[in-house]
């Protein structure tokens, strides 16, 4: 089902739009997704799905191009590549870290896919057997585990957290339906969409931050010869790519940008495992192959707590979730039951995206640095048109238009006091479905919070969260007396 | 930092207490039965809780990370000019069509950006106007306002 030729085709232009998002500065994934979210809804819903994979995908392969070409990350999770793999490229090895980069990516991500395939059906099994209270204790810990992993203070991760549970209210009661927060306005009615505040926090924001300081960026001239890793780097890679693969696979499974951290931790691992930790930053191949993978099978784990428990684990998976929700499809434990042609059709576009993606990128690495040189005085008010139509064109709502701009501005100033985006939206996302299994909750234990204890799994998460939330004081506190 | 933390905190204090007011209005029900004001009143005041530890912290001059870098006029400026347009793309969409609005914005954008001549602004105003329309009204089928231009 997934070799249709409708799925195959959108299965390639997900991966292509995804790597140019990559490579592009200004929107990332979640902005492109959002705003690709908008036109998927004339599609079929394994359709629309396996085009927004290949985007995520697709922007992991293309983040690394800018940061071994030009030392800018194109997404997050390139960051740790801009290390060794810029400094191998202005050693005349650009092509060698391109080229283990994108067969690293590929083999990792062909690892995540199976191990996606392996996992979530039986997780999914297990899961029948939660009830609300679980369900309100897994969006806790996620969010709770988002808001530690996110970068900068707790106390302020964990706010945004609250208001983005708070934008979550605003609209209809999920249980009895009464408007909350709406003031008679029939766009509020509806609550804040998800698209709208996606774009506008992930994406207006963005270019508003660009905005600041224009700065010219310097696209390192070099003829990349060779792209292919020759076979010293092959073997010097070979066991930080393996790493990379299980350790990027695992982290992603958690809650919390899996991408992203797992990219940082396979840096710091093949720093620590290496014979000759020094040189790590001097344009270490191992620097570049390890994380590219680990980012690539973190993308594929990162899709089993959606798929198999119906909880989104980090921003982006809550737009997938919206995809699948905008289909009328709601996903949960029964997900994989229900539906098993989506499922499996996912699974298997994951794979052909995989070699599209690592024929692509080879070949087409000459086009993405042609237009990495397109002046940002006519790329950023293109981004923001796509931002704008793309908006207008979900329910030709002038209004929402309005929210996706008020949030641009709200996500500018907030950005700039050091609060970050991930975990407000993912906590508007969860927000219904805490709220939900909350109140169940209660009305099942007649009024008791007891019931969060006494039921084994709920009350190792709920430890878990507690964990979290404590560890910071308790650190504190040593290092104060000490 | 510091400034911008405390203003925040105070902010988001009248935020929660906001939501406290409002919430009011509506049925909290009780533990047994949690109704519609349960949840929002428990988040604002948790949030009314991290706000004061923020402020806490702000006040005692708690390192909270660094200051966000100083912005010139100049980037205020294109910023500024930046949503200005795009506010305005919105209110005048239905009234002028997409043709026109979109021709608008981007001539404005582009000059909000970098100072740059009106011959070339026009030329790539119109071309992108046109070939967005072509490729979001007549390609991908989304409905797109006619305004005063009729089309």
């Amino acid at each position: 089902m997934a070799l249709t030729p409708t799925n195959l085709l959108f299965c390639f232009i997900g991966s292509v739009v995804g790597t140019l998002v990559g490579v592009l500065p200004g929107l990332g994934p979640v902005g492109a997704v959002a705003f690709l979210l908008s036109l998927t809804f004339k599609m079929e819903p394994a359709t629309a799905i396996i085009m927004l994979a290949g985007i995520y995908y697709g922007a992991m392969y293309g983040g690394s191009t800018t940061s071994i070409l030009v030392n800018i990350p194109g997404e997050t999770a390139s960051v740790v590549t801009c290390l060794d793999g810029y400094r191998m490229a202005r050693q005349g090895r650009a092509g060698a870290a391109l080229g283990i980069s994108a067969f690293g990516s590929f083999i990792a991500g062909t690892f995540g896919v199976i191990g996606l395939m392996f996992l979530a059906p039986p997780l999914g099994r297990a899961a029948l057997r939660f009830g609300p209270p679980e369900y309100f204790a897994l969006t806790l810990t996620g969010l709770t585990l988002v808001a530690y992993l996110t970068q900068g203070s707790l106390t302020k991760a964990l706010i945004m957290t609250i208001l983005g549970l708070l934008a979550g209210v605003v609209g209809m009661d999920p249980i009895s339906g009464e408007e909350r927060f709406a003031y008679g306005s029939l766009t509020l009615r509806d609550g804040f969409g998800l698209v709208p505040v996606a774009m506008g926090l992930f994406g207006i924001t963005e270019i508003l931050e660009n905005l600041v300081v224009i700065s010219t960026q310097s696209v390192y001239e070099t003829k990349i010869k060779g792209l292919l890793p020759n076979r010293q780097d092959w073997r010097d890679s070979a066991w930080p790519i393996a790493r990379g693969s299980v350790l990027g696979f695992f982290l992603g499974i958690l809650p919390g940008p899996g991408p992203v951290i797992s990219s940082f931790v396979s840096y710091a691992m093949e720093k620590r495992l290496s014979r000759y930790p020094e040189k790590f930053g001097t344009g270490v191949i191992e620097g570049v192959a390890g994380p590219e993978s680990a980012n690539n099978s973190a993308t594929a784990g990162s899709f089993i707590p959606l798929l198999s428990l119906g909880i989104p684990t980090s921003a982006i998976m809550a737009l997938f979730m919206g995809a699948l929700m905008i289909h009328g499809i709601q996903p949960g434990p029964l997900f994989i039951v229900k539906y098993p042609d989506l499922f499996w059709g996912f699974i298997a576009s994951m794979y052909i995206g995989n070699v599209m993606l690592l024929v692509l990128n080879l070949p087409l690495i000459g086009l993405w640095v042609r237009l990495l040189k397109t002046p940002y005085v006519i790329l950023f008010p293109l981004i923001l048109l796509f931002c704008l139509i793309g908006v207008y064109s979900l329910n030709s709502n002038v209004g929402e238009i309005v929210i996706m701009l008020a949030f641009g501005i709200f996500g500018f100033f907030l950005r700039r006091a050091g609060f970050e985006g991930a975990p407000f939206i993912l906590a508007m996302v969860l927000g219904p479905i805490m709220e939900t299994s909350l109140r169940q909750s209660l009305l099942i234990s007649r009024g008791s919070f007891g019931i969060f204890v006494t039921r084994p799994i709920c009350a190792v998460l709920i430890a878990l969260t507690a964990s979290f939330l404590c560890w910071p004081l308790l650190r504190r506190k040593k290092s104060g007396r000490g | 930092m510091k400034r911008a933390n405390v203003t925040v905190a105070l902010t988001l204090i009248g935020l929660a207490v906001f939501v406290l007011l409002e919430a009011g209005k509506l049925s909290f029900g009780s533990m047994r039965v949690p109704q519609t004001a349960f949840f929002p009143v428990v988040l604002a005041t948790l949030l009314l809780v991290f706000s004061l530890i923020l402020l806490g912290q702000a006040l005692r001059g708690a390192e909270t990370g660094r200051g966000p870098e100083r912005i010139e006029a100049e980037g205020w400026a294109r910023i500024g000019a930046t949503l200005a347009t795009m506010v305005g793309f919105a209110l005048v969409l239905e009234r002028l069509g997409f043709l026109l609005s979109t021709f608008l914005l981007m001539a404005l954008l582009l000059r909000a950006i970098e100072s740059q001549a009106w011959p070339k602004v026009a030329t790539v105003a119109l071309v992108t106007s046109l070939v967005a329309y072509a490729i979001f009204g007549w390609l991908l089928g989304i409905p797109l306002p006619a305004g005063i231009l009729g089309f």
